[in-house]
């Protein structure tokens, strides 16, 4: 990270108070995201920050970049549109795995395949914790939480191998066991030409498992560039993304090393293009009146 | 805790405004812990915190000005993103409804942390001035425990209740 960039983390701080529990692992996420934004030096009115429905995604209300707390998986799309409508906006989106991958689980595979140039940060706390703890996609086997009382029947979504199968150009995951190496996790998705997903493993305090808080998490971490993982190749980091669940490795799961032309910049071609032989405003009427 | 810093070659400059980054931190997770507490009506271990980050601030700005002494102006080589939680209190720390006991006890395991990072860099360290500088903040960790720990003797009879006395079972809805 850079340690002569302009704006500093403090300047991405909202006055806003967050109300998540004491505790909450999404308090380290808004200071990684604080400390990524710093470095990337883009001023806060630059940045749009996307959220669905959550206890994650209250967080564009922490920043003090422009925010939209959308409606329950829908951060996708709308980050989409943003994207799209000025393509020289910095834009976040931001949820939780059950926003993500379960409400709003159609989506991600169409920003994917489009590669619009988004980071998407999912808080994956493998539970519903802003309605009090119910299964979530992400929740282990097993689970016993108020909606599977006698244990989850289900097997969990794998996020990264989700992501990794419909082709995510850079897929990493982050936790807040190591913030610095966080923030320089979501620095790097951001850079990244097109979408980019962060998969942080934040934990809930209130209904989250012992094995799942921080403490728990530290005990399963393991850095992949310390493992000297090639994050160039994509088969490595599938076969490393099978282990979610039972090791938590942590930084650059892939990244494609020729990064595809984005969607939103084929979009600006297609309009420079068409602009050409484009009618003029006030002859518009023409295409549907017939003379 | 980590850091990615090059304890043999750290000079004195380099030593102060880490031991500078080290009291911000605390400062602002302390900060950060009290408002969690204020914004969850936990008063008595918000006023901790925020003593807490007081003291922070205060050891802060005592070695900023020592650096500022002998270095002004020049500019830091060593940043934020090098240290992580080394005498700020972990982020899950925190708890909904702290007791002001179990407040001062997340302040001891910090000093305690910090303490132990300290004395862990000594033998790495080859220059004798930040050899001598580490060895005062190491002993002043011990001085800040045994301050938490006259607070926590202050306090009342423990009730011996956990925080599971207070939590239901999940019941099908």
């Amino acid at each position: 990270m850079s340690a002569t960039c302009e704006f500093q983390a403090k300047d991405y701080k909202s006055d806003l108070k967050p109300i998540w529990c004491p505790g909450c692992g999404d308090y380290s996420v808004v200071q990684g995201i604080y400390r990524a934004l710093a470095a990337i030096g883009r001023p806060p009115h630059e940045v749009a920050f996307i959220s669905g429905i959550g206890c994650s995604s209250r967080i564009p209300g922490y920043t003090t970049a422009y925010g939209f707390n959308t409606v329950h998986g829908r951060a996708l799309p709308i980050a989409q549109g943003i994207k799209l409508a000025n393509p020289d906006l910095l834009v976040l989106a931001a949820g939780g795995d059950g926003d993500g991958f379960s409400i709003g689980g159609g989506h991600i595979a169409h920003l994917i395949r489009r590669n619009i140039d988004i980071t998407y940060i999912v808080m994956d706390n493998q539970i519903y914790g802003l309605t009090k703890g119910q299964l979530s996609p992400t929740s282990q086997k097993g689970r016993t939480t108020c909606t599977s009382p006698y244990g989850s029947l289900e097997n969990p979504v794998n996020p990264l191998l989700y992501v990794l199968a419909y082709g995510a150009g850079f897929v990493a995951q982050a936790s807040p066991t190591d913030l610095a190496g966080m923030a320089s996790t979501i620095e790097e998705a951001i850079r990244y030409p097109g979408f980019a997903f962060v998969n942080v493993q934040s934990p809930c305090v209130t209904y989250g498992e012992e094995a799942q808080q921080i403490k728990g998490l530290k005990a399963i971490s393991e850095s992949l560039a310390a493992m000297g993982h090639d994050p160039a190749d994509r088969l490595a980091a599938m076969n490393l993304a099978q282990q979610y669940g039972q090791k938590m490795h942590l930084g650059v799961f892939y990244r494609n090393p020729e990064p595809p032309t984005t969607y939103d910049a084929l979009v600006r071609e297609r309009q420079a293009l068409l602009a050409k032989d484009a009618l003029p405003k006030e002859r518009i009427l023409d295409l549907f009146i017939k003379k | 805790m980590a850091t990615q810093i090059d304890f043999a070659r750290l000079s004195l400059m380099d030593a102060l405004d880490l031991a500078v980054l080290i009291e911000d931190e605390a400062k602002e997770r302390y900060e950060d812990f009290a408002a969690q507490m204020e914004q969850h009506r936990t008063p008595e271990a918000a006023t901790f915190f925020r003593l807490m980050a007081g003291n922070e601030a205060k050891h802060g700005q005592e070695l900023a000005d020592r650096r500022s002494q002998l270095f002004g102006g020049l500019t830091p080589t060593v940043t934020r993103a090098m240290i992580f939680d080394v005498e700020a209190p972990d982020f899950d720390e925190a708890r909904a409804f702290m007791s002001p006991r179990q407040a001062m006890k997340a302040a001891l395991a910090s000093e305690v942390k910090a303490h132990a990072f300290f004395v862990a860099a000594l033998p790495a360290l080859k220059d004798a001035k930040v050899r001598a500088l580490f060895e005062e903040l190491r002993d002043e960790e011990v001085l800040h425990q045994t301050l938490v720990k006259a607070e926590l003797a202050k306090l009342p009879p423990d009730s011996g209740l956990s925080d599971d006395d207070f939590v239901d079972e999940p019941a099908a809805q």
